[in-house]
């Protein structure tokens, strides 16, 4: 019998060939999403769950009250560590503080490379229990030790045997290799770490214990803890929110720091804050893309059952017949239930093979590494229980349905009962549309902001302009010697030092006072330490006053600040004003165009630039631009070598950093766009089936037309009128929803766009020119049929 | 074995009622041949529908070797259908997507009957109705007459007590139609099969035992 059931459902597939690629192929393609966003969601989820101690470690951070604003950070001071230790040592397993995870210069022997690598104290191994290769979890004891990854000890000694290798730090200290640990997973916190250096050795090396007169106010570090065993994290939080406070000056108690854990397991998905307060972050995008494959099933589902009912009418026939020779209600059930679940099979098995082809795209834009999980139980029950459902909705009208009559009534076809059959189809596509152009408008929007936000001026030229971060000391002190030389080489039209790169901020100093300054008011600023040449180099903007000049050597005590920082203070004439850093007086000679340093999305922050020329991160270069750019490269790094022979030449374009904040939002904007456009191609299929159903079914009325003299055009008319009107009103359900949602999403950008009215018109426009492309391929194949072949067809 | 008491059937249209039965009472034995005459549209492919219990009345009882068939479960209704009965379509219905053969098998799946034998009993009764060359086709590649013929073998092929056939030989040539007659009496006679036949022939009405003449609905005398 089930033998029988499928011959008839596979002859009756590939009978109807277009039918059955539009069915099979649209509801592969909805599965196929769903099963990628899944797969997206399962490794966002999963993010830092490789490790042993996922529910007990958290990051150490700190709240800090500015101008009646609460801001998270999760800088603090070196001390912080040990004074947690002291105090609350029974509530915490491991405690380690570390620098910032960053890239470094190492060489053994003639090998340099620029791994990155950080700071910890020797529990850290335990804490992220590393699994050891070489050597144990005790080799970061020794503070002349240096922990390799697997990959990087590869990369330094080949097969030779790592252990006691003397390894080079920045020209600055030799660090023996004391072990060798597995790579961290790459969906986790630490996965770009491949080295360990004792955070002892950074401490001394920067001589921070002498350089600190009170060292609970730098707070340039971060710690990293682990909970007790029998701990909760959220009541060990309470518990030290005070050991700053407890320690502070007065003046720095007006902060009201409070330290905080911030458990692992929200790093990744819950990383915002908001006035102190956790508000999401990532898990927006996990719903929304969650969100998203729902409906795209939902689309394709709807699809299937839609043709699969439109279909199954064309069966009644076949009911009435099988009924006739004897079959029970309940075998026609099984039939129809064996046909659907086959061809939801079918599709299930189409989508895994479309999921894995296109994994490495997907992988590519959403930078991710994923695997269809063939071992995951989860998975499979998930697919499987979505098959059966899909099938078993899809199947039962013609099963429970149609097998419901007598025999007699489905023979007559008096089940094509007239127009209010077709209604709950009509809903259906409606609900597809709706859907589809909600997808359009949002993908649109999406776009036109980061567009707006890509084309925000950012106060400085990015062209020809490059970065060199500075590994070692020693070229600082050849400044004007490197600098007469790079200039000498006629491919660099300038060239200044500075403390951070002009694509971000990495100082935000308190301690600043000005005239008019109001009590309760704090001063926290941006600070950048700059040379002379810097504002030539980047190219930025003087609104009033001058840049620092070489001619006036009182500058080194003039400060030129930003818009945001003159109206901040809210100074009339900044220029001559002086303002008080720690105390020391500086005077304002300029001021500059705001320049976007940080956030595209965000208003620029008050930021002040000083002369410093002990206080350097990178070196910023401008290119000729009559030069070649790879030429140029090539004679600056000559230069470079002469000077920090040491170090390798690294160097960033200014304008791919730039570019490079951008990523997230593109990157979304790409996923939610691949899907806009499937659910489009999803829906359009549904509408191409339905219409070439109704274009069969109405095949004898349009020969009779046609026998009667209606013209192609009027037949196109008669077809196409109620699709453009279902796409009518799937506009105007869509444009409240997408209006709604997007204008929240546009909420988290302080640089927005407006919506416009055209977004909604443009994409109405798509949706009907879409589906009436579709549709009338269909009616006027219809129309241009020869009347008397379709009238012998009844 | 059949008892028709008072049955009716009429099509609601709006307020008005068009009847198409009027109270019929029949009764008739097994091993009866009888054959139905009228008009068109008097009624007879209704009343047929309703022996064959493919269809439900307005009004009325029917009594299938004394069991009241409408009021029994759809489920047990459809065993007894499946027990005794063979139909044959004034409209032939065949499965479109099936074959000449896979039509003719089609009951047999339905019976439960094992696959040797089902081979075995289509092959003897393609060759019974001369269709054997046609046994691969599809019934769009069939003329009307053949299609004809596939529904009254797919009909008898099960062997059932009583085969109700609505005009069995409309599309038939007349050499074919007095085969298929010949058929009938040989079951009706050897095999004891009570037979219903719907016709507008007098000629084939003449093979039959009885006559029933509907006009309008109503039993004619
Ligand atoms: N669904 C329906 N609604 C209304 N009237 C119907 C319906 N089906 C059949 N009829 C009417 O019932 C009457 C009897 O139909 P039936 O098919 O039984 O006639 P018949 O005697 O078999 O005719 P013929 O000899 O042409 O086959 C006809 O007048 C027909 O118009
Ligand atoms: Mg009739």
């Amino acid at each position: 019998m089930l033998r029988n059931y499928i011959k008839i459902a596979l002859r009756n597939l590939s009978r109807h060939k277009v039918y059955s690629f539009i069915n099979i192929g649209g509801l592969a393609v909805g599965m196929a999403v769903a099963i990628l966003i899944g797969l997206w969601i399962w490794d966002e989820l999963s993010f830092n769950k490789s490790f042993k101690n996922y529910d007990k470690i958290a990051a150490v951070w700190q709240n800090q009250t500015f101008n009646g604003f609460k801001g998270t950070q999760r800088a603090v001071p070196y001390v912080l560590g040990d004074e947690i230790k002291a105090k609350y040592g029974s509530d915490f397993k491991y405690v380690t503080m570390c620098s910032w995870e960053g890239e470094h210069a190492l060489s053994y022997k003639d090998k340099k490379l620029l791994p990155r690598g950080n700071f910890f104290e020797p529990q850290v191994t335990e804490m992220l229990s590393l699994t050891m290769l070489k050597g144990s979890r005790d080799g970061l004891k020794d503070p002349s030790s240096i922990l390799l990854s697997a990959s990087l000890a590869k990369s330094f000694f080949g097969n030779e045997d790592p252990m006691n290798k003397v390894i080079n730090f920045q020209n600055r200290f030799d660090l023996k290799v004391t072990g060798v640990y597995q790579d961290l997973p790459y969906n986790s916190e630490f996965t770009n770490l491949k080295f360990i250096i004792p955070w002892k050795k950074f401490i001394d090396d920067q001589h921070w214990e002498e350089k600190e007169t009170n060292p609970w106010r730098n707070n340039s570090f971060i710690c990293y803890a682990q909970i007790a065993d029998n701990a909760d994290m959220e009541q060990v939080s309470k518990k030290i929110k005070n050991v700053k406070l407890n320690k502070v000056t007065k003046e720095d108690a007006a902060f009201k720091p409070e330290i905080f854990l911030h458990p692992m397991r929200n790093w990744h998905l819950y990383s915002n804050f908001e006035n102190g307060v956790n508000n999401g972050g990532r898990i927006t995008f996990v719903w929304l893309f969650g969100i998203i494959g729902l409906f795209v099933l939902l689309l394709a589902c709807i699809n299937f059952m839609n043709l699969s009912t439109a279909r199954s009418e064309k069966r009644a026939k076949e009911v009435g017949i099988r009924k006739a020779v004897g079959s029970l209600r309940s075998q026609l059930i099984s039939q129809f239930f064996s046909e659907s679940l086959l061809v939801t099979l079918f599709s299930f098995v189409l989508a895994l093979v479309i999921v894995q082809l296109s994994l490495p795209l997907f992988n590519g834009i959403a930078d991710k590494k994923m695997q269809i999980l063939w071992a995951n139980p989860l998975f499979w029950i998930l697919c499987i229980t979505f098959s059966l459902f899909t099938g078993i909705v899809s199947g039962s009208y013609p099963a429970l349905y149609l097998s419901s009559f007598q025999p007699v009534k489905v023979l007559k076809g008096k089940l094509r009962a007239g127009r209010l059959a077709s209604i709950p189809r009509k809903v259906l596509v409606v609900i597809q549309f709706t859907v589809s152009i909600v997808l359009i408008i949002g993908t649109a929007i999406v776009f036109r902001q980061i567009q707006h936000a890509q084309n925000r001026p950012v106060g400085y030229s990015r062209e020809g302009l490059i970065y060199v971060p500075i590994f070692s000391e020693t070229i600082c002190s050849h400044y004007n010697a490197l600098r007469d030389d790079l200039l000498k080489t006629g491919m660099v039209t300038e060239m200044a030092q500075s403390s951070n790169p002009s694509t971000d901020l990495w100082a935000v100093n308190n301690g600043y006072e000005w005239k008019g300054m109001q009590p309760g008011e704090q001063g926290n600023f941006g600070t950048v330490a700059v040379s002379h040449d810097f504002g030539k180099t980047i190219g930025w903007q003087l609104k009033e006053g001058r840049d620092f000049s070489r001619v006036y050597p009182s500058d080194t005590t003039a400060m030129i600040i930003n818009e945001a920082a003159a109206s901040f203070m809210h100074l009339k004439n900044p220029v001559g004003e002086i303002v008080k850093c720690d105390g020391q007086p500086f005077k304002v000679i300029g001021v500059v165009k705001d320049l976007v340093m940080t956030s595209p999305y965000e208003p620029v922050f008050r930021t002040v630039f000083m002369l410093n020329y002990n206080w350097a991160s990178v070196f910023n270069i401008k290119i000729n631009p009559d030069k070649s750019t790879k030429e140029a490269l090539a004679a600056i790094e000559v230069v470079f070598k002469k000077y920090d022979p040491g170090s390798p030449f690294q160097f960033r374009f200014i304008d791919q950093e730039y570019a490079s904040k951008f990523n997230d939002e593109q990157r979304i904007g790409k996923l939610a766009s691949i899907f806009a456009v499937l659910a489009i191609f999803i829906s359009c299929l549904g509408l191409f089936g339905l219409a070439s159903f109704m274009a069969e079914q109405r095949t004898k009325e349009i020969g009779v037309r046609k026998v009667l003299g209606a013209t192609v055009f009027n037949l196109w008319g008669l077809l196409s009128k109620d699709f453009v009107l279902l796409m009518v009103i799937s506009l105007v359900f869509s444009t409240p929803f997408a209006y709604y949602f997007m204008s929240q999403w546009l909420q988290k950008f302080q640089y927005r766009m407006e919506i416009s009215w055209w977004i909604f018109a443009l994409a109405g426009i798509v949706a009907v020119g879409i589906a009436l492309l579709t549709v009338s391929y269909q009616a006027i194949k219809a129309a241009l049929a020869n009347p008397v072949k379709s009238l012998r067809t009844e | 074995m059949i008892r028709l008491k008072d049955i009716s059937k009429w099509y609601s249209n709006g307020s008005a009622k068009a009847h198409i039965l009027r109270h019929i009472d029949i009764e008739i034995n097994e091993g009866e041949f009888v054959s139905i005459m009228g008009p068109s549209g008097s009624g007879k492919s209704t009343l047929l529908h309703l022996m064959g219990m493919i269809d439900d009345p307005s009004e009325g009882e029917y009594f299938f070797e004394g069991e009241s068939v409408f009021t029994l479960k759809e489920k047990q209704r459809s065993e007894l259908y499946k027990k005794h009965i063979g139909f044959v379509f004034q409209a032939y219905h065949l499965i479109d997507e099936l074959t000449v053969y896979e039509n003719i098998e089609t009951p047999l799946l339905y019976h439960k009957i094992s696959s040797a034998e089902r081979k075995a009993m289509v092959a003897d009764i393609l060759d019974r109705f001369q269709i054997v060359g046609k046994k691969d086709l599809f019934p769009e590649q069939l003329s009307g007459g053949q299609q004809q013929l596939v529904g009254i073998a797919r009909a008898v092929i099960t062997k059932p007590k009583l085969i109700l056939a609505d005009e069995p030989t409309g599309n038939l040539n007349s050499k074919q139609g007095e085969e298929i007659m010949d058929l009938f009496t040989r079951l009706n006679k050897e095999e004891g099969v009570t037979i219903i036949q719907v016709t507008h022939s007098e000629k084939n009405a003449s093979y039959g035992s009885r006559t029933i003449n509907l006009l309008d609905g109503k039993i004619a005398l």
